[in-house]
């Protein structure tokens, strides 16, 4: 059973628990216990399940660590304290793994000093960076606390001689659980924590948690289908300062290098209002580009002359994932030493480490999510009473909307909803090969273990089998079968062993879930730096072709090794399309919160309230200051006295014709992008299929739009597309696209079809996509419906966008709850123009290559008639 | 499809009807095993779909022309090219088999002990060669050469789809041929894109000829039309 717990311990319970020697240390660095402390500690000594979701710096690792240190203080003074690893720590980041590491090892060391005492607890960090000789100490003397990645947790599990330590922990502490239980890592760990605890029958789990909904399913993530869990929900805690901050008074009459020099002003005054300030820009290229023109602007504010060397040294700085290992640990520590004034990074820095001092935190431009906005809060005033302090600064009238209402939301903790990947068949495959290799199993077994995972409950008992079959090589025919087989299925016996004398290398060096991505480094002609495009991209790149890098877009002018050189070409509509994009998605329960303010608007309109009165009811509802408000109701205004406004009842269809003739119908579906991604793609398959005509489609977080030349109606496709045929829709229309290629190749990647790493060698990104599609023809060859491929659509569709969500439309709209407006424009309304222009473009056709094929001969054929004329 | 007087294109190969000759270049057999060897774990289906299309190729055949890199593995000979050369042979079993040296090749003659084996072959006014180095023979009418595994991207907006493709221009005073693989695994060499392999093939192909294979042969015009 899944329960909160309503009641925190006393003071006297949880001091009671607590030796003499964690009891003195204890107070000799605290002065009281934290919420989530009175709540959690007896908990984890009595070897519940809990799910503690608390802000950053409220002492939850402490939490979780207080009862085990005390036990093993007990143990060690005992006497009995046994050479077997009692908890382990699992976190998604190495460098937390040092930092947690650090903050074990510094309280015992001065226990031991406070006590006089040698306690002899051993602490150890164990990842893909742990040497080979401290490895084998590791397994000559493990460590008591062992700390580790999903990653290196998965590799123990397999390693024979490791996996004897593994028998009898006791405690497993997944640390952020919230950032992993939304990707295949997280699946690929719950099954890890599966495989731990049919070792050690008696270990409990730990989860921790930043703020995160609904908490419920994560903590069922945590333990699985048949365990209980107590939630201690403790993250009301901080104080939180926010506010809205707008550059320009009003975004439509000003240019946009007005808003852009006044953002700059804006984020220098504040910077320089606070001691450190850590600014979020959503992007990588948005990062780069904050911190080269803040140094522009403000020569000399933002670098130091050191008196003596006559050094000079930047106080601003980037972190991002692209850039180097060395250069983010640089920055960090610098972070820590408080030799900072300012960090700009894209999304890198919103988990994890401690990183000193920030008083300030500045979103530019939305986070796209409730949760994102907290957890980024979060990183600042790290510690338990500070108060937090953030600014969000909106960049354009849909962003102010937007921001205003997440404010509320973050201010009522009304937290968007957290997707768990389930069922995911290639995850599947690499762990239940992991499984082969520990012992030989009754295929029940098995699969009862893997059904105890939450991300498998609803698997069949068919996709188990048909994974099992690929594992033993079964798709193959039988003289060849000896290349594929990495297990053996004795279907008789119903026993699974491992096979083959690579099967352990292989897995060995093959782990995780995390495909490798390589990025080849886009510079304009100046050679500055802009960003990191996808080596596959390039790979579709023409010179002269236009397409979008962190919201800005660039001319492909030509490619040299890992670098691309482009011409920045601002506001040039895109010829090719990013199928990646760096942005972040729009929520979908903020959209639907977004949908509802406009609906209120809507209501207040209709109702002819006076200006006055709805200015009155915006501070009512929302936490913005007055010229917030004023932009606010001018954009509403504008909207509704224009074409009326879409709300979350009314979708409305806006027709309009460029004056090249080219006719747009706009959706103005505010649901996110994710959402988006499906209808629109939905509308011009069924468009295709029932009128047999290519639209170009765009689609951004607000809306999506489809264009074509003539004869084309497109709410009437709209109307064939049934929310009880959506899946069967939607999955041929991804068949052909881009998306799916790369997607396979990640997916044939963790189900061990592509080894990216085999005998010694490591495959390039750019040769994997290559190999990838050789291998995508031939699956397809063997069956349409080969479990990677079925996967890679689940993915597509479920993980990367929100098909569940799309659905719900659907059937919102069948059922009347949304309804449709068509509207005809001769000039596009301000929010059409702007999906049209920013939003990425993509020309779906559904032909397959031999239609194409056919149709570009047809071209070719007519052109060169036209020149013999 | 007829592409030049007496030679015309059939599926991969190309038929020279006077001489009853099919002409097949670049099987590179073993290729789907070395992908296996690299950890790409391909099914073995490619090859044997090759197989029935030569099947289907041999009508009024009496010589069959393999035109280079009949296996994929510079060293040796694995166990999966023995068997598949073995098949390979039974499928064109009954005709005369020429065997032209390709860059993949140097074992071969260690192997196809019973099969002739020529650095070239020439059939009255028509060359037939590799491609791989420049042979110095005196001018013939007609050049074919494999090595270059020709294909060619159809590009519309984002999506590029490579295409196998006979390229047909001239080298010198010669009308030049080049074939693409049968190599199913892969299309080729965009020649439109990227630098050619075979020095016949180092010059401007603005004027060359491009017939795509597919279901069926497309004459698509000359490869400037393209761009």
């Amino acid at each position: 059973m899944i329960q909160f717990k309503e009641k925190a311990d006393s003071k006297k319970d949880v001091e009671g628990l607590l030796h003499p020697i964690v009891k003195q240390w204890f107070f000799s660095r605290f002065e009281e216990f934290s919420n989530p402390q009175l709540y959690g500690v007896t908990e984890v000594h009595a070897r519940n399940n809990i799910l503690v979701s608390a802000s950053t710096g409220s002492g939850k690792t402490l939490t979780s660590f207080l009862a085990i240190l005390n036990e093993l203080v007990d143990c060690a003074e005992k006497g009995i304290l046994q050479d077997k690893i009692y908890a382990v720590y699992i976190s998604p980041l190495k460098a937390l793994n040092r930092d947690v590491s650090l903050n074990l090892l510094e309280p015992l060391e001065e226990m031991e000093k406070q006590s006089g005492k040698k306690l002899g607890i051993r602490v150890a960090v164990r990842t893909g960076d742990t040497t080979a000789t401290e490895k084998q100490k590791m397994l000559k003397t493990p460590p008591h606390i062992l700390i580790t990645t999903p990653e290196s947790l998965a590799l123990l599990l397999s390693s024979l001689k490791f996996s004897e330590h593994l028998k009898h922990v006791e405690w497993t502490i997944i640390d952020e659980i919230h950032s992993i239980a939304d990707s295949k890592r997280g699946v690929h760990l719950s099954l890890s924590l599966e495989r731990l605890q049919r070792l050690s029958q008696g270990m409990c789990r730990i989860g921790l948690s930043a703020t995160v909904a609904p908490l419920e399913e994560v903590a069922k993530f945590l333990v699985g289908t048949e365990r209980d869990c107590k939630i201690i929900d403790a993250q009301s805690m901080k104080k939180y300062e926010l506010e809205l901050l707008s550059p320009v008074e009003d975004f439509v009459t000003e240019s946009y290098a007005t808003i852009e020099k006044k953002t700059y002003e804006l984020l220098d005054k504040l910077i320089h209002e606070h001691k450190t300030t850590l600014i979020f820009t959503n992007t990588r290229a948005g990062t780069e580009r904050v911190v080269h023109h803040l140094k522009e602007r403000f020569p000399h504010k933002y670098e130091s002359l050191d008196e003596e060397t006559k050094e000079k040294s930047d106080l601003i700085g980037a972190h991002h994932g692209s850039l180097s290992k060395e250069h983010r640990l640089m920055v960090e520590n610098k972070l820590r030493e408080g030799k900072m004034k300012a960090i700009v990074c894209s999304t890198s820095l919103e988990l994890g480490i401690d990183i000193g001092y920030i008083d300030l935190v500045v979103c530019l431009g939305s986070p796209k999510s409730v949760a994102r906005l907290l957890q980024r809060l979060g990183r600042s005033g790290h510690r338990l009473h500070d108060t937090v302090k953030g600014k969000i600064l909106v960049q354009d009238r849909d962003d102010l909307v937007e921001c205003a209402v997440m404010l509320k939301f973050a201010k009522e903790k009304k937290m968007d909803r957290i997707h768990i990947p389930t069922n995911c068949l290639d995850v599947l495959a690499q762990q239940l090969f992991g499984m082969a290799l520990e012992e030989v199993w009754d295929v029940k077994d098995m699969y009862k273990a893997v059904k105890s995972a939450y991300c498998y409950r609803d698997l069949t008992k068919k996709d188990f089998e048909e994974v099992l079959d690929y594992l033993a090589g079964n798709f193959i025919s039988l003289e060849e079968r000896y290349i594929y087989a990495r297990i053996w299925w004795n279907k008789e016996e119903g026993k699974v062993g491992k096979k083959g004398r690579m099967s352990r290398t292989i897995y060995m060096t093959n782990i995780g879930t995390i495909p490798d991505q390589q990025g080849v480094i886009v510079k304009d002609q100046r050679g500055n730096k802009i960003g990191m495009i996808d080596e596959a991209f390039l790979e579709k790149l023409t010179k002269g072709d236009i397409f979008v890098l962190g919201g800005n877009t660039y001319q492909f002018n030509f490619a040299r090794g890992m670098v691309v050189q482009v011409i920045p070409m601002p506001g040039r509509k895109p010829t090719v399309p990013s199928w990646f994009s760096d942005r972040l998605p729009l929520s979908y329960d903020l959209a639907n919160g977004i949908g509802n303010f406009r609906l209120f608007m809507e209501e207040r309109f209709k109702r002819k309230q006076t200006k006055k009165e709805i200015l009155t009811f915006i501070h009512e509802y929302l936490f913005v200051d007055s010229t917030a408000a004023e932009a606010l109701y001018n954009y509403c205004k504008d909207q509704h006295d224009y074409i009326g406004m879409p709300t979350s009842k009314k979708l409305l269809i806006e027709h309009y014709r460029d004056d090249q003739m080219k006719n747009y119908v706009v959706f103005h579906a505010l649901y996110g992008r994710r959402v988006n991604d499906v209808l629109s793609r939905a509308v011009a398959f069924a468009i295709s299929r029932s009128q047999h005509k290519d639209v170009e489609i765009g689609i951004n977080d607000n809306g999506f739009y489809i264009s074509y030349d003539r004869h084309v109606d497109v709410p009437k496709a709209f109307s064939l597309v049934k929310s009880k045929e959506l899946r069967k829709v939607i999955e041929l229309a991804v068949d052909k696209s881009e998306i799916l290629k790369r997607r396979f190749r990640h997916c044939a990647g963790r189900a061990f079809m592509i080894l990216r790493t085999y005998g010694g060698i490591k495959r390039r990104v750019g040769k994997q996509q290559v190999s990838s599609m050789i291998l995508l023809n031939a699956v397809r060859r063997i069956s349409e419906n080969f479990f990677i491929l079925r996967e890679t659509r689940r993915e597509v569709l479920e993980d990367l966008m929100d098909y569940d969500s799309a659905l719900e439309v659907l059937q919102h709209i069948e059922e009347k709850r949304i309804k449709l407006e068509e509207i005809q424009t001769f000039i596009p309304s301000p929010f059409a123009l702007n999906l049209v222009m920013q939003g990425y473009s993509d020309i779906l056709r559904l032909e397959d290559r031999q239609q194409f094929l056919q149709r570009m001969h047809q071209m070719v054929k007519a052109k060169i008639a036209l020149k013999n004329k | 499809m007829l592409i030049h007087p007496n030679i015309e294109i059939r599926d991969l190969g190309l038929y020279l009807v006077k001489e009853k000759t099919l002409i097949i270049s670049d099987i590179h057999i073993g290729y789907e095993e070395s992908l296996n060897r690299q950890g790409i774990l391909v099914p073995r289906v490619y090859f044997k779909e090759f197989l029935l299309r030569l099947s289907k190729m041999l009508n009024h055949v009496d010589r069959v022309v393999l035109n280079g890199d009949i296996k994929h593995e510079f060293a040796g000979m694995s166990s999966t090219e023995w068997q598949g050369s073995k098949e390979l042979f039974e499928v064109i079993t009954g005709k005369e088999i020429v065997v032209i040296k390709g860059n993949h090749d140097p074992m071969l003659p260690y192997v196809f002990t019973k099969t002739k084996i020529v650095p070239f072959l020439r059939l009255g006014n028509i060359l037939i060669v590799h491609g791989d180095v420049v042979l110095k023979e005196e001018n013939p009418d007609v050049i074919i050469i494999g090595h270059e595994h020709c294909a060619i991207g159809l590009k519309e907006g984002m999506r590029i789809e490579r295409f196998k493709c006979f390229l047909k221009g001239k080298y010198n005073a010669s009308t030049l041929i080049a074939m693409p693989s049968c190599n199913l695994a892969t299309e080729g060499t965009d020649i439109a894109r990227h630098e050619r392999l075979s020095p016949y093939l180092q010059q401007n192909l603005n004027t060359f000829e491009v017939f795509i294979v597919s279901d069926q042969v497309y004459a698509f015009g000359k490869v400037k039309e393209l761009q």
